[in-house]
């Protein structure tokens, strides 16, 4: 018997021992919980090389964050998932950032993609955060998805309004990609550009998949337009512009913030000259952050990143969504996708180091001003800014 | 926007793009008559044959002869594999012409699904800038590409013209595309002549990919869909006519550019699909003069 009452109080004192030892596990993995958000980009496909950059520039912020203590001394994670740039990779990727790694927020960009994935998150009431797709119905896709990055309605606009008044230019053709992308900001810069008194004599799309425009092309060519304004995708848009030169088309061009890459003056060589593009994202001259990520950026990949003004808003996504952590920490809520959103309407207003003030709009959307640069001798140069 | 200058220049351009839709017609029709077979690996061998070239190129810094060459040494390569271990392999085991496209069809498809893991989808060309000298004339865009598109795929044709009309084994290729069974009482390999042909268009095509790919971008798909126009053409021109898939090659290059004259530029692409439709229920033998035409 007393063997028995041995063995039962060292059986007892094993048991509080085991428990005493869970309680403290589970304490210190709550210490070490990783504040968690989605990265939903392409990896591979036609669209990565941009992709891959912006991720890169996410994770780098990350790494920054986490370097200075984190979010109220927790870290912050982001889970990238691959998108391919297309809607059907791009749900599944989203499904299983909401349903398996319970992010209560995510990023994602490329229209066609935010706007696939947009029922996701307003379904499951996760926060989307569109940053890099600019069609304009982004803003209209439901309460849980907005954009931290200007729509079409904002840099196209002003860049229709600046061909007409200061360049002087009335008849434009507009050529676009026949897909998200594309289709809304077409609509938007015919409809500025003839709001303001010029006449679009083409206005003429392309399909996704193609890499030899010249049909479409010499229906612009015929129009005989003075000026052309292209909206495709990073990948298309040299090849358009260099065959366009090809068939003797000696017009300026303009474009949105895509063209701003160095991949557009190689592949397009001279047809390149004259250019006009936009930025959404400050320069060096106007933001100090920016020089030293240009600097790091060339240490560490030995150029600049593809689409640098991209990479700027996907560097900032990591403060943004750490801002809305720092919310809902602040005011004891739980980490779930209603309350990112109340931090997201509550606090409004982001003071970003890479874009600078960022200003939350009622209507889902951001306004920045607009700088135009245009390729001058293969290197791309400030042009003007529209507020 | 029907004046002179602008028909020249769809009617110059359309020809001049085509230069590469006729290599890949012909080579096709060359199989088909020779082999008999619809090569579909065709599709494969361009592809590997422009992503070799790329790779060489743009990755290792060739020069172009040097991944030309490169290019060419592969897209033989394999096409000697295809018709060796493929092909040969499937007659002998007297498989039907089903079993034989089948064959094609999923070689061709899981070429371009080994490219896309190896090289991506980004879309790739030949050189890092795609412009080159244009000169007016006229009013008509004539740019150095062009001209050097047509010298290159005039010579082709025309040394492929020169073996088959010439030499030897060119009058052998033509026997066994009459009757390979009564080629072989007299003595010529018919394998042979199967090989020599694979080995013919996988050249044809290698100097049409490069030519595509210092023009436009390629993406490892893309073959399969450049293929349907030779296809089409092939059945357009009649089956078993060289000259005829050239021909209709060149037609459907001027039709599709020619069409965007009076239909949306986004409907262009499909109206390929339209004009095989129409090929295969109207024309199936290929296009021929009417007897009552040929009569007067």
């Amino acid at each position: 018997m007393n063997q028995n009452v041995t063995r039962r109080a060292w059986l007892r004192s094993l048991a509080v021992a085991a428990a005493v030892a869970a309680i403290g596990t589970a304490g210190s993995a709550a210490a070490q919980q990783t504040l968690k958000f989605g990265l939903a980009m392409p990896l591979t496909g036609s669209q990565s090389s941009y992709g891959k950059d912006q991720i890169k520039a996410t994770e780098w912020a990350v790494a920054d964050i986490n370097a200075k203590g984190g979010v109220n001394g927790k870290k912050l994670e982001v889970i990238v998932l691959d998108t391919q740039a297309d809607p059907t990779v791009g749900i599944n990727a989203v499904n299983r950032l909401v349903n398996v790694d319970k992010v209560p927020v995510f990023v994602t960009a490329w229209s066609a993609v935010v706007k696939a994935v947009a029922p996701i998150a307003n379904r499951e009431k996760v926060l989307e955060l569109s940053i890099g797709a600019n069609s304009p119905d982004i803003a209209k896709l439901g309460d849980y998805v907005y954009t931290a990055f200007p729509l079409a309605d904002v840099d196209v606009a002003a860049l229709a309004n600046y061909t007409f008044s200061t360049l002087k230019h009335k008849r434009v053709a507009v050529v676009y990609i026949n897909n998200d992308t594309g289709i809304e900001a077409a609509k938007v810069y015919k409809s500025v550009f003839e709001k303001a008194g010029g006449q679009v004599v083409a206005y003429e799309t392309y399909d996704p998949k193609a890499t030899d425009f010249t049909g479409m092309l010499l229906k612009v060519r015929t129009a005989n337009p003075e000026f052309i304004h292209l909206h495709g995708l990073v990948s298309d848009m040299p090849i358009v512009i260099s065959q366009m030169r090809q068939l003797g088309m000696q017009q300026r061009v303009s474009t949105y913030s895509g063209g701003l890459n160095q991949q557009m003056i190689e592949k397009a060589g001279k047809g390149a000259e004259g250019l006009i593009v936009t930025s959404l994202a400050p320069n060096a001259q106007q933001n100090k952050n920016v020089g030293p990520y240009i600097e790091r950026w060339k240490k560490a990949e030995n150029r600049i990143p593809n689409g640098l003004p991209y990479t700027q808003y996907l560097y900032d996504a990591a403060y943004l969504v750490a801002a809305l952590y720092e919310y809902v920490e602040n005011n004891k809520l739980p980490a779930t996708g209603e309350n990112m959103r109340k931090a997201l309407l509550a606090v409004k207003t982001f003071e970003l180091p890479m874009t600078g003030r960022l200003v939350m709009n009622d209507d889902h959307t951001v306004r920045k001003p607009v700088n135009l640069v245009t390729v001058k001798n293969a290197e791309f140069v400030p042009l003007a800014t529209v507020e | 926007m029907f004046d002179l200058p602008v028909l020249l220049q769809i009617l110059w351009t359309s020809v001049a793009t085509s230069t590469c839709y006729v290599l890949f017609a012909v080579a096709f029709a060359l199989t088909l008559k020779v082999a008999q077979v619809w090569n579909f690996v065709q599709a494969g061998t361009m592809g590997l044959a422009f992503y070799a070239m790329f790779a060489a190129m743009l990755g290792w810094g060739w020069p172009h002869p040097a991944g030309f060459a490169f290019g060419l040494g592969i897209a033989v390569a394999v096409s000697m594999a295809v018709e060796v271990w493929g092909y040969r392999v499937l007659r002998r085991r007297r498989s039907s012409a089903l079993l034989l496209f089948i064959f094609a069809i999923v070689v061709a498809e899981f070429i371009a699904y080994l490219l896309s893991l190896v090289f991506g989808t980004e879309p790739q060309s030949l050189t890092k800038s795609l412009t080159s000298e244009v000169y007016l004339v006229g009013g008509v865009a004539i740019s150095s590409w062009d001209l050097n598109a047509l010298a290159v795929t005039a010579a082709a044709c025309a040394a492929l013209f020169a073996f088959l009309r010439f030499t030897r084994q060119g009058q052998f290729l033509y026997a066994v595309a009459d009757n390979g069974d009564l080629a072989e009482l007299y003595g010529i390999s018919a394998n042979r002549a199967y090989l020599i042909a694979m080995v013919i268009a996988a050249a044809l095509v290698s100097v049409g990919v490069y030519l595509y790919g210092t023009r436009a971008s390629m993406i490892p798909n893309a073959p399969l869909e450049l293929m349907l126009l030779a296809v089409i053409a092939t059945i357009l021109g009649g089956i078993g006519s060289l000259v005829g898939a050239g021909v209709a090659a060149v037609f459907l290059s001027v039709l599709q550019s020619a069409s965007i004259l009076v239909i949306p530029s986004q409907w262009q692409s499909s109206l390929t699909y339209f004009v095989l439709f129409a090929v295969i229920l109207f024309f199936p033998t290929g296009f021929r003069v009417p007897a009552w035409l040929r009569r007067r």
